[in-house]
């Protein structure tokens, strides 16, 4: 149909995800960026500046519809703009900001949140429906609607410039990531969220800050375990000794737990296209013997990677991604939760890496501090994203309030912080 | 004995075509970090030397050094290729 744009294999995944969450009673796949601002800005000045990007951008305020072969559909002209709200800050409000959905069905695709603080400060809270884009995507959409001289998109390209497979192609390729589900059922995972039925539940989250000396210790650490560029995966490496040692804590150490490591799709040196997700994921496997040391875990996340680059496994990712966009999404939660009895991961991770240097102001403040959060579903009900800020180190533990207790979350957090300082 | 300059050539070209966006661009002396390169584009690396010469470098033998720029991992790679 002229003016409507596809969603993406990657989109659609985002898309089951919201609907799943939302059937349990959860706010939905939502993720947020909180930056800390020196100063007020005028919530006048931002509904303006977002106006002019809308306008530009319909994708901005489009709906999710079609049947088969899903789609984004272009709002109307007189659609409702995106909500720019104001508040002062007071007890439980940055909770009740954490967990209050988005209508991604009626176009609301995000929202940005004042919260006048103290002394003239104010926080800016841009919550965003993971199914218009990913958070290296967020993460520059913020920089665009906050500075007037960072270029705008060209174009909106929700669809993946790699190269088109054919359907048999993507059906061969597809049937890889069942054999290595099943490969991995032989040491059946099992999350702390088998435990609980399905109930509304609420999201919380806690941020370790490291100092640039702190950060520059992780760095090496990483280096000396990992070699270069191995951050991501010492990260990671950790977070699972650390789950491992939760569950055992909670009396539920699992036989394996799955993490799905997450890949850009996006050419290196390009941050487009925008508005859509370019990351799939690479699943990866850790058996309790392989959590005993972060060089014992590191040992077992390498060859796991290399052999699943070797075996085309993200492309089989994207293989899966876009053929579930054929299916109604009740089918495809199905066959995505059967293979692994319904433990499609034991813990979300995302690493974004640096954030981006576009952001040292906002409508005219100084940003002083900036906050990733992710989201959870209730399997496995606790997350980590990594990132730095100015150099320095920030992760952010996101966890389900009856899954797991804030002292557990933040023993969890405390331990991560202790294993990224002393491996 | 492998030459560094057949590797060079050889790297140049796949990261042209697979690794960076269009925009970028890619010579010997390209710093590799600041363009975008990361723990992912590195594993494709070495997957495209092993494919292209039989043989997987350790990542470990990768140090920060030798992803200065295409040039110098170029050598390195050769280094380690010739030495095995």
């Amino acid at each position: 149909m002229p003016g409507d744009l596809p969603l993406n294999g990657c989109d659609y995944l985002m898309l089951g995800f919201d609907h799943e969450m939302r059937r349990r009673g959860y706010a939905g796949n939502s993720c947020q960026i909180e930056l800390e601002l020196d100063s007020a800005i005028s919530s006048d000045v931002l509904g303006k500046r977002i106006a002019e990007l809308v306008t530009r951008h319909p994708i901005l305020r489009a709906r999710p519809g079609g049947w088969l072969m899903p789609k984004w559909k272009l709002p109307q002209e007189n659609a409702p703009l995106p909500q720019v709200r104001v508040h002062r800050e007071q007890s439980g409000l940055r909770e009740k900001l954490c967990d209050e959905p988005l209508a991604p069905k009626r176009g609301e695709l995000f929202r940005f949140d004042l919260v006048a603080r103290d002394g003239g400060r104010m926080n800016v809270i841009f919550t965003w429906a993971h199914m218009l884009m990913d958070a290296n995507s967020a993460e520059h959409f913020v920089a665009l609607v906050g500075r007037d001289d960072v270029p705008l998109p060209a174009l909106e390209q929700p669809v993946s410039t790699r190269p088109r497979k054919t359907f048999i192609e993507r059906l061969k390729l597809a049937r890889k990531s069942v054999l290595q589900f099943d490969e991995f059922v032989k040491a059946q995972p099992r999350t702390v969220g088998v435990r609980f039925p399905d109930a509304p539940k609420a999201q919380r989250f806690c941020v370790e800050r490291f100092s640039a000396e702190e950060t520059a210790r992780v760095r090496a650490n990483a280096s000396k375990i990992c070699g270069a560029l191995g951050g991501a995966q010492f990260h990671a490496a950790a977070a699972m000794i650390e789950l491992h040692q939760l569950q055992q804590r909670l009396g539920s150490p699992s036989q394996s737990y799955v993490l799905p490591v997450p890949v850009s799709l996006r050419a290196k040196g390009s941050v487009e296209p925008l508005f859509c997700n370019q990351v799939t994921m690479m699943m990866t496997q850790f058996l309790p013997q392989h959590l005993d040391t972060t060089a014992a875990a590191v040992a077992a996340l390498k060859p796991q990677i290399a052999q699943a680059m070797r075996d085309g496994l993200i492309e089989a990712g994207v293989a899966i991604g876009e053929i579930s966009r054929c299916l109604p999404l009740a089918p495809y939660l199905w066959i995505l939760k059967s293979g692994l009895r319904g433990e499609i991961c034991s813990f979300f991770y995302g690493d974004t890496a640096a954030v981006t240097p576009l952001l040292t102001s906002f409508c005219g403040a100084n940003i002083h501090d900036f906050t990733h959060v992710g989201a959870t579903t209730p399997s496995p009900g606790i997350g980590a994203i990594f990132y730095s800020f100015r150099g320095e180190l920030r992760v952010t533990v996101f966890h389900l309030e009856t899954h797991f207790s804030a002292a557990e979350a933040g023993s969890f957090a405390k331990g991560l912080r202790a294993r990224l300082l002393n491996p | 004995m492998i030459e560094p300059l057949e590797i060079e050539t050889k790297l140049l070209d796949f990261l042209k075509r697979e690794v960076f966006a269009g925009n970028v661009v890619v010579t010997p002396e390209t710093d590799l970090i600041a363009s975008g390169f990361d723990s992912m584009s590195l594993v494709r690396v070495l997957l495209f030397i092993e494919q292209s010469y039989g043989f997987w470098i350790p990542e470990g033998e990768i140090t920060g050094d030798a992803l200065q720029n295409v040039r110098s991992l170029a050598a390195t790679a050769a280094r380690i290729l010739n030495a095995r």
